[in-house]
């Protein structure tokens, strides 16, 4: 399962990338994070516009034109180019805050620049001409890629559950989730000062304000208001607080446990001696049969037997 | 001129049994033991009786009479199975409910104590909260209803065997098992809620049948036609069905259960009809649980116990494999014997000396405070924590000394019910638990259950031999050993292998199913007998097994019937009947009615047989042969009068005969079974033993070469012998 889906991300990441750097004229403002990449983008010369790339790389291919009824329109193939500057921008900016995870926070607006292409793409709607780009672009061949692509897009967004954590329009980030960054960073910050000195002193110091994060945090778990950017957080926060500054609590009654327990395990040992002891033993009163006179039980089977 | 009628002229006091006697003349007492057989215990009456009211009504019956009786046994069926699937539901969702709330209140007391101290508070709080619920229980089952103990099943499998457990199927049984259930599965017990469901069926179907309860004094003058015991028999044959359909989501191997079960009547239109009664039972769980989880409408939620969907991938296996198998159903049959000998013992030590309720009552509540006891420490001391999966099942993880966001996997086992124990060991990510966790637990587990087992609360075994399969199949990393585990135990063959392959929805699993299931019971059979057969001996029930001992062809009627027995004229003085019915020591239900042939001396020769049930309507009736030529418009007795009276007929102290009355004369021509069975003297036990079987016999007459009455034979003169460690046994009959 898991060498499946691993597979699938690296097909479309080498998609992304050989999309990405097949169009280098294209808009990289979203690749703010990485230098390299844009490097690689620059050292690549390829020429800028979609559909000739095609004959000039691949000399051998299908012929460019079909007749006019059969290729899509010039609309159709101009949302077509949008999209995949979207899902470039999209993509480009999710894999670098794939760790630590801020695909919400960093990732929402190409998210809905996106889906709102695709929606034009897939309504009903006409275009000018009459044309209706849906079934061409979608559905007209046996791989169906600018399906594929969006669906795999659309998997990971609700994997990562960042609606939660995003306003109704996708537009901006919710209050909710902003006081909880806070809280946060203060904690975070916390951690900062203490770290240095003594780390039992950064268990006690700090612990008010990880307390208040750690029921902020159950409280947006009960409400489903969590996002994989908080959960990420949240368990990087926790993953600090335990392994990496000890705090944990102390395990220090274990003697009263042990004195309840074999206390409790005393008692059954009690009572079953007791009635052993004092009850009276149940008796069965035996109850000879009528029979035959000369056939009376058991005595006669041995008999016959032997 | 009439006779007092008896076949042999013997001295009373020696033509009936008697009390044992030792040498200084008390009467004989043994400590209580397997090899018993208890008088309590009656023959239902599955051979229909032919007699002359019987072709009277049938006579007058049109056929459309007898096509509404066939659509009225469909109805009852649909009926069974709907309240069936209803009451299951309801046990679900209380159980789930109440536990859920324990769970919570515990959860929050440990979350608080783990910090600011008090963790032994908190596992006293869970232990009161556990005893007081199975405190209810027990309270219930040991002080006003003890036959609701347990899980149903054996007590079920004797009623179709053909045995007459004195209120196994009442209203107030069904009330105490549905209470008590939920009792002992909130109280935390190591048990499950599967096994009282098919108890519960067979009650449902038992009163739904009748069309009253005479509990709650209700006649509704329906499905009168059924008031009597062979129909009662299928329709509680469909409700052991419907329940085990809505307990494991199992239709199909519910039909299995009941024919494996009870399978010496069966027909093809029952089987159809049980099977009907199993598929709505099944369907009004799932329906009305789809309501319970917001899901109106949604089918797919079948049975109480829910193993989940298991992936393709886990459900795989190859042909090498099945040697493992083999070797898993080996070792599973081997620990079930196990289980088996130490509850065998702990049973024997129960019924001889923790006989009074509340001594019952205070060892339930103790072994749920030691299970509790075990459980928490278990809890604390563990050291293994792990995150909690993407579908986890636990409601209430606890974390108690991990790290933040981890938890305690000690926990997830057993701060749960089995039922979600079950769910999560089988289907939690691999590594989920370590193998000292699986460890420590199953051999907890498997002692608790085996000690919670027998307790005078209602609970079932199923779920905790399935939780302990389960852990071991876990340690190991195969899933069927919990078949194995529950084989082992339950020793079921047919119906279990059924049920497994479809509560886990999978048939491609039914081959190592049925290999793991049957070499579990060859190996588990060469130590000990099942569970439920065990729990039968125990209670010292007449059971009818499959076939006769080996060995017993050598045995004929003769020295297997009970002899001398009390014969009745066919015209017989009311005085004489009544001192019959009186006499305690003639506990036979049947009486061979002889005719005398000439005046003397000669013994009488066989006409037919009579039961005490209806002798007792007779005289309640007065049908007397002096009051008939007196009032000559007395209307005639009915076959009526016998199905209002049934199944509790009035003992014989409360009809009153006077003294002018105990001077007529009774004619039973027209009751009487004209055609009894008989069979000559010489017959072997194996023929006698399988017409008994196959025909749901109550009374077998032995008659000798001239038609007269030698002896009768009866179940518990079949069911005492038995194939020992030293070749064949006798059971002794005793009072209990």
């Amino acid at each position: 399962m898991s060498s499946h889906s691993i597979f699938v991300f690296f097909v479309l990441l080498v998609i992304n990338i050989h999309a990405f750097v097949a169009s280098d004229g294209l808009n990289v403002t979203a690749l703010d994070s990485s230098g390299k990449l844009t490097q690689v983008s620059v050292l690549v010369n390829s020429p800028s516009v979609f559909k000739p790339i095609v004959d000039s790389v691949y000399p051998l291919s299908l012929l460019s034109s079909f007749p006019e009824d059969v290729e899509i329109s010039e609309y159709c193939s101009d949302l077509l180019l949008v999209l995949g500057q979207r899902y470039v921008a999209y993509m480009s900016c999710l894999i670098p805050a794939a760790r630590p995870v801020k695909v919400c926070q960093k990732c929402y607006s190409g998210y809905s620049s996106l889906v709102q292409i695709y929606q034009n793409i897939s309504s009903d709607q006409m275009g000018p001409g009459n044309v209706s780009c849906r079934d061409s672009l979608l559905h007209s061949d046996r791989l169906m890629l600018v399906y594929l692509l969006y669906s795999n897009v659309e998997n990971i967004w609700d994997n990562s559950n960042c609606a939660q954590c995003l306003s109704k329009d996708f537009q901006s980030q919710t209050n909710d989730t902003l006081f909880f960054l806070n809280v946060l960073n203060q904690t975070l910050s916390c951690f900062e000062k203490y770290k240095q000195r003594n780390l039992t002193e950064l268990c006690k110091n700090c612990k008010k304000s990880y307390k208040d994060l750690n029921d902020l945090y159950s409280l947006k778990e009960l409400n489903h208001t969590l996002c994989i950017d908080l959960e990420d957080a949240m368990n990087m926060t926790r993953r600090l607080w335990s392994k990496n500054f000890n705090c944990f609590l102390p395990r220090e009654e274990t003697v009263p446990v042990i004195a309840v327990f074999s206390f409790m395990l005393f008692l059954p040992i009690v009572f079953y001696l007791s009635s052993f002891l004092h009850s009276e033993q149940k008796k069965r009163k035996l109850i000879h049969p009528n029979r035959a006179k000369s056939y009376t039980g058991l005595m006669n089977i041995q008999d016959k037997q032997s | 001129v009439f006779h007092l009628g008896r076949c042999w002229s013997v001295d009373p006091l020696l033509s009936s049994s008697y009390l044992l006697q030792d040498s200084r003349g008390r009467p004989k007492e043994i400590p209580h033991n397997e090899k018993l057989l208890s008088l309590k215990y009656e023959s239902l009456d599955y051979d229909n009786i032919e007699n002359q009211l019987f072709l009277e009504e049938e006579r007058r019956m049109s056929f459309g009479g007898f096509r509404c009786l066939e659509i009225s046994r469909w109805v009852v069926c649909g009926l069974i199975g709907f309240l069936t699937g209803l009451v299951a539901c309801c046990i679900d969702i209380v159980v789930e409910e109440m536990a859920g709330l324990k769970y919570k209140v515990i959860k929050e007391n440990i979350v608080k104590s783990t910090e600011a101290g008090g963790l032994s508070i908190s596992l006293i709080l869970w232990a009161v909260l556990n005893c007081a619920f199975v405190m209810v229980g027990a309270i219930m089952v040991a002080c006003f209803e003890p036959i609701a103990g347990g899980s149903g099943i054996p007590q079920i499998k004797c009623y179709l065997n053909g045995v007459k457990i004195p209120r196994v199927v009442r209203l107030k049984t069904l009330v105490v098992k549905v209470l008590g259930v939920m009792c002992s599965v909130v109280g935390g017990l190591a048990v499950g809620k599967e096994g009282p469901m098919i108890h519960s069926g067979a009650v449902i179907a038992a009163g739904v049948s009748q069309g009253r309860s005479t509990s709650l004094k209700r006649d509704f003058k329906m499905f009168e036609y059924f008031r009597r015991d062979t129909e009662k028999r299928d329709f509680v044959s469909a409700g052991a069905a419907a329940g085990v359909s809505a307990a494991f989501g199992a239709p199909v191997g519910g039909v299995l259960f009941s024919l494996e079960e009870g399978a010496s009547f069966w027909n093809q239109m029952l089987t159809w009809r049980i099977f009907f009664a199993s598929m709505i039972s099944t369907f009004t769980l799932n329906f009305f649980l789809s309501i319970y989880h917001h899901k109106p409408g949604d089918l797919s939620n079948p049975g109480l116990i829910n193993f989940g969907r298991f992936e393709s991938e886990i459900m795989s296996y190859n042909l090498y494999e099945i040697p493992l198998f083999i070797a898993m159903g080996a070792l599973g049959g081997f620990l079930g014997a196990l289980f088996n000998v130490l509850n065998y013992w702990l049973t024997i030590f129960r019924i001889r000396y923790v006989h009074r309720p509340f001594l019952q009552v205070i060892e339930a509540m103790l072994v749920a405070a030691v299970t509790v006891a075990v459980s928490f420490t278990m809890i604390y001391f563990s050291t293994d924590c792990q995150p909690l999966g993407p579908e986890h099942s636990e409601e209430y993880p606890l974390q108690l000394f991990c790290a933040d966001g981890e938890y305690n996997s000690m926990a997830k086992i057993f701060f749960n019910t089995p039922e979600r124990s079950v769910r999560s060991l089988f289907h939690s990510q691999p590594g989920t638990y370590n193998p000292l966790t699986l460890g420590l637990f199953t051999l907890t587990y498997f002692l608790l259950a085996c000690w919670t087992y027998g307790l005078s609360v209602s609970a079932g075994v199923f779920i905790p031999s399935l939780l302990i399969g389960a852990a071991w199949g876990r340690l190991c990393g195969i899933f069927s050993f919990s078949a194995a585990q529950l084989g082992g135990i339950v020793r079921m063959t047919l119906s279990l292998t059924v049920i497994m392959v479809e509560a886990t929805g999978n048939v491609t699993y039914g081959l190592p199913i049925m290999l793991v299931l049957m070499t579990a019971k060859i190996v588990g059979d060469y130590f000990q007998e099942g569970l439920y057969d065990i729990h039968i001996k125990l209670q010292s029930v007449p059971f009818l097994h499959w076939e006769a001992p080996g060995t017993s062809h050598w045995l004929t009627a003769r020295e297997v019937m009970s002899s001398p027995v009390t014969c009745l004229n066919r015209i017989e003085k009311v005085g004489t009947i009544v001192d019959i019915l009186s006499d305690t020591s003639t506990n036979h239900n049947g009486f061979p009615v002889v005719v005398k042939v000439s005046h003397n001396n000669e013994p009488a020769k066989l006409c037919g047989l009579i039961l005490r049930s209806q002798l007792i309507v007779l005289l309640k009736h007065k049908v007397f042969v002096e009051l008939a030529r007196s009032r000559l418009n007395q209307r005639k007795l009915q076959l009526k009068d016998f199905r209002d009276a049934y199944p509790r007929f009035p003992p014989i102290q409360s009809i009153h005969v006077s003294q002018d009355e105990r001077e007529c004369m009774m004619d039973l021509t027209e009751f009487m079974n004209p055609t009894p069975y008989t069979v000559p003297l010489d017959t072997s036990l194996p023929r006698v033993f399988k017409l008994f079987r196959a025909l749901g016999l109550r009374h077998l007459v032995v008659a000798d070469d001239e038609n007269r009455v030698v002896g009768l034979v009866t179940r518990k003169d079949l069911a005492r012998y038995h194939l020992g460690k030293h070749g064949l046994e006798e059971l002794h009959l005793a009072q209990t």
